[in-house]
């Protein structure tokens, strides 16, 4: 049975894999959005000049820029299945409700890990050339960014399932999840300030915020797990 | 998975009823269908025909009652169920962003057959579409999308064959192409067909079930079917309107 479960988890990844490879839909319009809001950013803080310190409000910017990104992409995860009722088909196969969850999670966490790797450099080259760059060490922005990615792709994939069939989805899903990411946002704004700024305690600072992050990643995905078979036949 | 028990009967339907709110889209349904039936049901629009082949493909539960699709109950055994049913639908349930081999690759992935590109290959020649196996279904046309539906819901050699208004929007030589491959596997499986054809319904089916305001409003065997007054009792329950 797990090895069914694990050839259906690739066989819908690999699926949504190709898909996007072919339409670029999320890819394009997630990057697009982040590019968009940054240059909106530089042009906001212009007249600051040099004397704003970029780095003590970069945490802040990054993440409502990803989290609004990742809104895009969310809504656009179930707009192959909801066409020609393809998520008929996939309920109709002998696959467990959670694997479905599992497959879709991975993917709009793959596509918003890229999303945010690639959008990093440009928010450099607008804000932090000439400037003091992150203090501690890069890695620790990659961990928190791939930290409160799971939170946002595993909340985000639960109440995409839930909006996809609603009217007005878009603003539902806005108006559902924001509120929800509150707690991973100012925990993930916390340990991306710590990463960037660094100073004395900085590290400890750092895990400290990152056990939040991870709180809140480990409760959100039981709770999606469990619920995701409701979800998904409501 | 255990063994299917052998009842004799594809579909044994009790009490079934399925509510929305307050409405109740199937009340109190009864009805049971031998195995190699052919099955069709008609009924005006919102008399309940999808929400009961929802529930039969265990894509909804029951509000109450019980049903058994292949000695399965819908509920309880679902997972293995799935094994045993397909879906024909007027919509393809085909991903538009993929070949047609990749449909069909992967829902034979989602259902685990055993030499899977053997089986897709023999089901596209079977579907003629061989010819176009790698290009994106989306430049398909509705008819060749529904013969490539057909291959996908054969897939899995499933034993029940749920077909929800297949004809819809086909052309007359995507008509005979559904025509030719019903009749080459009538033997093998039992159909339940949702139509609004009246004529086509009763030319294929061996039962005819009658569905408004979610009720059975007629049941039989079609040679104890009198044409003329099912037709009748067809046109006044279109009269009835929906629930």
């Amino acid at each position: 049975m797990a090895s069914a479960s694990w050839r259906q988890f690739k066989a819908i990844l690999r699926k949504d894999l190709v898909m996007e490879m072919r339409t670029h839909e999320m890819i394009t319009s997630m990057g697009l959005y982040a590019i968009l809001t940054m240059v909106v950013y530089q042009i906001a803080l212009t007249e600051a000049g040099e004397a704003l310190d970029v780095r003590l409000v970069m945490p802040g910017l990054i993440w409502v820029a990803f989290i609004f990104m990742s809104l895009l992409g969310l809504n656009r995860s179930f707009v192959h299945e909801k066409d020609q009722g393809c998520i008929d088909a996939l309920l109709l196969s002998p696959v467990d409700r959670p694997v479905i969850f599992f497959a879709k999670f991975s993917g709009n966490l793959l596509f918003l890990l890229a999303v945010e790797v690639l959008s990093l450099p440009v928010f450099a080259f607008l804000f932090l050339q000439g400037r003091e760059g992150i203090s501690n060490p890069i890695w620790l922005l990659g961990v928190v960014m791939l930290a409160a990615s799971v939170g946002i792709s595993g909340v985000g994939t639960l109440l995409a399932t839930m909006t996809v069939n609603t009217s007005g989805k878009d603003i539902l899903l806005a108006v559902v999840f924001v509120p929800l990411m509150y707690p991973l946002l100012r925990a993930a704004v916390g340990a991306t300030f710590a990463a960037v700024i660094g100073g004395p305690g900085s590290i400890e600072t750092f895990w400290s915020w990152m056990a939040w992050v991870a709180g809140f990643d480990v409760i959100m995905l039981l709770v999606a797990f469990g619920l995701y078979e409701f979800v998904i036949g409501a | 998975m255990g063994e299917t028990p052998l009842t004799g009967n594809a579909l044994e339907v009790r009490g079934l009823t399925r509510a929305f709110g307050a409405r109740k889209a199937l009340d109190k349904v009864d009805f049971d269908l031998p195995e190699g039936a052919f099955l069709s049901i008609f009924g005006p629009n919102g008399a309940g025909k999808t929400t009961l082949v929802k529930i039969l493909t265990t894509l909804l539960n029951p509000s109450a009652g019980s049903v058994k699709v292949c000695g399965l109950d819908v509920v309880t055994d679902a997972v293995e169920l799935r094994h045993k049913i397909g879906l024909i639908s007027h919509n393809p349930l085909l991903y538009a962003d993929l070949t047609a081999e990749e449909n069909l690759l992967f829902f034979a992935e989602m259902y685990g057959i055993p030499e899977a590109e053997e089986r897709v290959r023999e089901l596209l020649e079977s579907v003629e579409l061989d010819h176009r196996r790698l290009d994106l279904t989306r430049t398909f046309s509705r008819g060749m999308l529904q013969r490539l539906s057909i291959a996908r819901a054969l897939l899995h050699r499933p034993d029940i064959l749920f077909l929800d208004e297949p004809y819809s929007g086909l052309d007359p030589h995507a008509m005979d192409i559904l025509d030719t491959l019903v009749a080459q596997i009538r033997g093998e499986h039992t159909f339940v067909m949702i139509s609004h054809d009246l004529s086509k319904g009763l030319e294929l089916c061996s039962h005819a079930l009658i569905l408004a305001n979610g009720k059975v409003v007629m049941f039989d065997e079609r040679d104890a079917i009198d044409e003329a007054a099912f037709r009748e009792t067809y046109r006044a329950t279109v009269g009835m309107g929906v629930a």
